[in-house]
């Protein structure tokens, strides 16, 4: 196991199903921590509700596992009131873009100082498999029976359009990169936005023929491309197959920030 | 150093399987005493990690350790220590 001592290892194995992306999220994370060098008497972890914000739970260090959806505006407050601890936010679609869609652009937009890591599996993982605002198009969902017909919210252009100092997107198969990603965004000052591309195989492999955890991991594997990719293909005006999502770092800016440590 | 998969830990969902660029974890076949088929390995002193992580003092690779979504996989130091005939085939 990885990073055994933020482990807390007499609540494992945790509750998730069977190749649930949430696991591997959190051993990248904690192997960032790791490499930060931080200390778990400096370091808090903070959620809402739902399946990923449940990892905070098997972190041996302070945490607030709060309401649902409001999980920036508790670590806003925390890293306010003590602007020395390194705050990580842990975080899924569906807390974060819809319920708490709001605190989202705030957050971003203050810029408050800490790391969000969102494990996207475009779907409301917890509750039995409802549509979230990052269901794709045409996905089928318990909400969405015939398919999903409301375009998606792409989480990463959204914290870059409302302000984050460092945004990234990866998936749960990029474990090295996501890690390096996560590392990069506890360096900046600021808000860090990480968003992970995840698999859900119970709630949504088994609505979108993925039903094989290998499935899901080989569709997110060939449906990520590098945003550099991405970028010179569309300014070549060359076509990008459907379904494609860019994965890279989107941005990294110096916007004044909030609660950065004195 | 030699690779273990913690069974009290394994859920069976073979992404070690998908990762491993040497194949070392092969989809398996019997359920073990929690009901649960977890991967086998074939001859896993290949792995890079067990042959020279105390060589060169980091992990090497790891792949396979950081993917696990359920931290079952692990090194453990064999004692005695065991030498063992290696063949990479590339
Ligand atoms: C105020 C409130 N409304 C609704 C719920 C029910 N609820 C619990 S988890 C969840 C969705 C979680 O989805 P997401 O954040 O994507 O997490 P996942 O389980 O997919 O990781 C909902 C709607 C709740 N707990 N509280
Ligand atoms: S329902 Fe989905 S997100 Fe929740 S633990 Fe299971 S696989 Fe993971
Ligand atoms: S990745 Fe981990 S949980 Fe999955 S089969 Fe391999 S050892 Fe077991
Ligand atoms: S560390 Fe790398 S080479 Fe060794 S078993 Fe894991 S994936 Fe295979
Ligand atoms: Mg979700």
């Amino acid at each position: 196991m990885i990073a055994p001592d933020w482990f807390r290892e007499d609540r494992l194995p945790h509750i998730y199903c069977t190749g649930c992306g949430n696991g591997t999220v959190i051993n990248c994370t904690l192997a960032a921590v790791e490499e930060m060098g931080w200390k778990r008497n400096e370091t808090a972890f903070v959620s809402g509700i739902g399946c990923s914000s449940r990892a905070p739970g098997y972190i041996l260090t302070d945490s607030l596992h709060t309401t649902h959806g409001r999980a920036l505006a508790f670590a806003t407050g925390v890293k306010m009131a003590k602007p020395d601890l390194n705050v990580v936010v842990f975080t899924g679609d569906g807390d974060l873009a819809a319920i708490g869609g709001n605190h989202f652009i705030h957050a971003c937009r203050r810029n408050v100082d800490m790391t969000v890591v969102c494990m996207n599996n475009q779907i409301y993982g917890m509750t039995g498999g409802q549509g979230s605002p990052t269901t794709p198009l045409g996905a089928f969902s318990t909400t969405t029976p015939y398919g999903a017909s409301e375009p998606a919210f792409d989480l990463a252009e959204l914290a870059v359009a409302a302000g984050a100092n460092y945004v990234a997107r990866w998936t749960s198969y990029h474990v090295k990169e996501l890690t390096k990603a996560v590392v990069t965004g506890m360096q900046a000052p600021g808000l860090a936005f990480i968003e992970v591309r995840t698999q859900c195989p119970t709630n949504y492999g088994r609505h979108n023929k993925l039903r094989r955890v290998p499935d899901m991991i080989e569709y997110l594997r060939s449906h990520a491309m590098l945003v550099d990719k991405y970028n010179r293909l569309t300014a070549e005006g060359k076509p990008v197959p459907d379904g494609i999502f860019t994965v890279g770092e989107l941005v990294r800016r110096s916007r004044p920030a909030m609660g950065v440590k004195r | 150093m030699k690779l273990v998969i913690d069974e009290s830990r394994c859920k069976g969902c073979n992404l070690c399987v998908l990762v491993c660029p040497y194949g070392i974890f092969g989809e398996g076949t019997e359920l073990n005493s929690r009901g649960i088929v977890s991967p086998v390995l074939d001859r896993p002193e290949r792995c890079t990690n067990c042959r020279l992580q105390a060589l060169y003092g980091r992990m090497l690779c790891g792949v396979c350790q950081m993917i696990c979504p359920d931290q079952a996989i692990s090194w453990t130091d064999e004692k005695p220590f065991e030498p063992h005939r290696v063949e990479v085939e590339f």
